[in-house]
Parts: structure tokens; C-alpha cells; sequence
């Protein structure tokens, strides 16, 4: 790769940021990049030239399992667990706040201490608008769920509600009945990262007093959300 | 579309202010700045990979890689979307230079090869976008078979052979489109003022 010649670095810097400048001389050209001043001033030009084209594109929302991610990897804020998760009053405001914020909070807040580095598995249990209902947890080694409202959920006297995990390409299992109102525990027969494993996403089904009695869901399908992975 | 030339120096502003308090660990400037830009970001990862799974990759990898290293980003040098949208851009590159690589046979590969009839073309999309920069002189003096290929390799990553055999021309001769391509481009923009 001669850079001497006249043009020939502005040249190459036009390509590595068209991208049309592949594979081992792409790897070159960046190391070059990080030493020569004048190469990476001439990208920095080629991409205010060219880059400002993709705003054209029309923009396309990611799931919201990346944001869960990025704040997974970016640390938690120094917020004391317990307290902030026993107070029912922060989980109200969320559910006003948009999913994806949820899940961002979820994730902060049930991040295990930094001394004891573990997973946590999210699941923001959202209905039909959109705005979260439940939000359930667990530690990837812990052997139950913690399921808990963060929005008012209305339910008769004869109903309950009734927590599934969805297999792909599989019947709909029961993990048991949650409460409409406080904490529940649901038991899981492996450790949260087994038991889970496999299951894309968990739903909360309308179902009689005591719960479905067929095994699958007989009510609508009032809630659902993707399984996250914070690890 | 053209952009309206306030509303986007209005967001720039808000971008380099998120980006300046995303460098002192801000984090909810952080989730803001994700706010703003991700599904621009997303859909850029998304046109270049064709992939979905491969597309979130890049975008989680570029905003880790955002929040550890927000103070590198200079004003004065770049616009904020510009740089950010360029860190995805170079990750989705990355990838295509791995999957060459774990690909012994590509140029033989046709099915990788075919290109979505989506709406709208890479071509429109370069011209609409030049003309929200007031540029559209400058791509309309591109030659047909210049503006087609840059367009390809800019919005899908194609390479230069991908793009001969997408465009079925002799390699030799999509090379120099691009080569001319881009210095016509250059001097039509740098006339224009587009460039500090």
C-alpha cells in the first residue's frame, strides 16, 4: 500500500469508508489509520461527505432485548437493592414509563452487587398497549421467579391469573399462578438459566379460579414479554 | 424528504451535549443518546448485514463501545450522528470481512449475492439523501453505472466483486466507476462547502 503517491491516501480513505476497501488491506489501512495523523484526518472528511447519505434510510426500531443488553454490559448505578425493590411506588411510576425504559430500570436495579458477579433473567410482561403490567426475575442460578405488578391489574373474584413459559414450536407450559396484587414466587424446577432455557418468552393467561383446568391456557393471553439474559 | 435545516441542528446540539455527559458516565444521557439514534443506527446495521441477530450485535457492540469511549468523539471534527453512525458502519464492515473469510467460495456464492427488492433502491436513497444535503447536483453529475455502484456498496457493503457480479461487469470496470465515482463526488462536494 503506497501512501506516497499524490492522491493515493485520499484515495484509500474514500473506499475504507465507502467500504468497497476489504479485507486485508482494510485490516492495514486501520493500523496506518491509528499512527498517521493526515489518513485519519482524510477519513474523518470522507465520512462527513458520504455517512450524512444513511440518514436518508428510513429508521427501524431494534428490540428491545438490545438496550437490555448494552446496560448489562455498561455496569449498574449504586442503587441499594432492597429497598428500591420492595418500593411498590418506583414500580408504579414505571409503568407509566416506556417499555424499554422498564426494561433498562429492571436491569440497573437487579443487577447483583458488583462483589458477586451473576446473571439476572428480566421478563417485562407487557398487554395489547404495550405498557408493562409485570415484571418477573430471577438470578440465572436462583430456582424461583420473582413475578411482581408494576401496573393495577383488574381481576374478579372467580379468575386468576396463570404464568407460561412458551417454547418454540411447543405447547405453552405452566410455571403457576401469579397474583394480581404483591410479590409471587413461582418455583422453577432447575436453576432460572436451565429452566429457562430454550424459552424465548413467558405470558400471563386469563384463567378460572384456581387456575387452567387443561394444562394449557383456556383464557386470553392478557400480558407477555421476551426473556432477557443479562449475562 | 429533505430535513429541515433547524429541527437538525437543533438534534445535533442535543446529540454533542448527550455525547459530552455520556463521556462522564452519565446514564441517562446514555439512554437518551440510544433513544435518539439507535433505529437509525439500526436500520444502517440492518441494510448492510441482512441479518437481523448479526445487526443487533453490531448496534449493542457499537453503543458498549459509545459508552466506554464518548470522550473520544470531537465536535469539531465530526457531526455526532456522522460518527456514530460511522462506528456502526465499520463493526457491519468487520463483520462482512469475517464472513469472506469463513467463506472460501463467495464470488461463486449468488445467493448472498441477491439483493432484496426492497423500496427504496439504494439508488433513490442516495439521491434523496444527497438532496437533503443539498448535494443533488453533485450525484446527478455521477455517471449511471458510478452512481449504481456506489450507491450498492455504500447502503449494502458490497465489495468489489460482489459488485461486478451484481452489476454483471467486468471487475475492472466497477473499480473505476467507484474510483471516479468518488473523486467527482469529492470535487463536486468540497465545491459545494460540505466539507470544514
Amino acid at each position: 500500500m503506497n501512501l506516497h503517491e499524490p492522491g493515493r491516501a485520499d484515495a484509500l480513505a474514500a473506499e475504507y469508508v465507502l467500504g468497497t476497501l476489504r479485507g486485508r488491506a482494510r485490516a492495514r489501512f486501520e493500523r496506518m489509520m491509528r499512527t498517521d495523523r493526515a489518513l485519519s484526518d482524510a477519513v474523518r472528511n470522507w465520512e462527513e461527505r458520504l455517512v450524512p447519505l444513511a440518514e436518508e434510510l428510513p429508521p427501524i426500531a431494534p428490540p428491545t432485548r438490545v438496550w437490555a443488553a448494552i446496560l448489562a454490559r455498561t455496569g449498574s448505578m449504586p442503587v441499594a437493592r432492597a429497598s428500591i425493590w420492595s418500593s411498590l411506588g418506583l414500580w408504579r411510576a414505571l409503568a407509566f414509563a416506556s417499555l424499554a425504559t422498564v426494561v433498562a430500570l429492571a436491569t440497573v436495579l437487579l443487577s447483583p452487587a458488583p462483589e458477586a458477579p451473576q446473571g439476572t433473567l428480566v421478563v417485562v410482561l407487557a398487554g395489547a398497549d404495550a405498557k408493562p403490567a409485570l415484571v418477573a426475575s430471577a438470578d440465572r442460578i436462583g430456582r424461583y421467579l420473582s413475578v411482581k405488578p408494576v401496573a393495577r391489574v383488574d381481576l374478579a373474584a372467580d379468575r386468576a391469573l396463570e404464568l407460561w413459559m412458551l417454547p418454540d414450536g411447543a405447547n405453552p407450559r405452566s410455571l403457576g399462578l401469579i397474583n394480581a396484587t404483591g410479590v409471587a414466587r413461582v418455583a422453577l424446577s432447575a436453576p432460572a438459566d436451565e429452566a429457562l432455557r430454550n424459552i424465548p418468552a413467558l405470558a400471563v393467561s386469563l384463567e378460572p379460579r384456581g387456575g387452567s383446568p387443561t394444562g394449557l391456557p383456556t383464557g386470553p393471553v392478557l400480558y407477555s414479554g421476551p426473556v432477557q439474559r443479562m449475562y | 424528504m429533505a430535513i429541515d435545516p433547524g429541527k437538525q441542528l437543533e438534534r445535533n446540539a442535543r446529540l454533542m451535549e448527550l455525547l459530552a455527559r455520556t463521556a462522564l458516565a452519565d446514564q441517562r444521557a446514555f439512554a437518551e443518546l440510544y433513544g435518539m439514534t439507535s433505529a437509525h443506527l439500526y436500520a444502517v446495521a440492518l441494510r448492510i448485514l441482512r441479518d437481523a441477530g448479526a445487526a443487533e450485535e453490531v448496534l449493542q457492540e457499537s453503543f458498549v463501545n459509545v459508552w466506554h469511549h464518548a470522550g473520544s468523539y470531537v465536535a469539531a471534527k465530526s457531526q455526532p450522528l456522522t460518527w456514530l453512525t460511522s462506528i456502526v458502519r465499520n463493526r457491519c464492515l468487520d463483520q462482512l470481512r469475517r464472513r469472506e473469510v469463513a467463506t472460501v467460495t463467495l464470488d461463486d456464492d449468488e445467493e448472498g449475492l441477491s439483493i432484496a427488492a426492497e423500496d427504496p433502491t439504494p439508488l433513490e436513497m442516495l439521491l434523496s439523501g444527497a438532496d437533503a444535503r443539498a448535494v443533488g447536483a453533485c450525484v446527478e453529475a455521477l455517471e449511471q453505472g458510478q452512481k449504481q455502484a456506489i450507491a450498492l456498496a455504500f447502503f449494502q457493503g458490497l465489495s468489489h466483486s460482489e459488485l461486478a457480479h451484481h452489476l454483471r461487469e467486468p471487475l475492472g470496470t466497477v473499480k473505476s466507476w467507484i474510483r471516479r465515482g468518488l473523486e467527482r463526488l469529492r470535487a463536486c462536494l468540497d465545491g459545494a462547502g460540505v466539507t470544514r
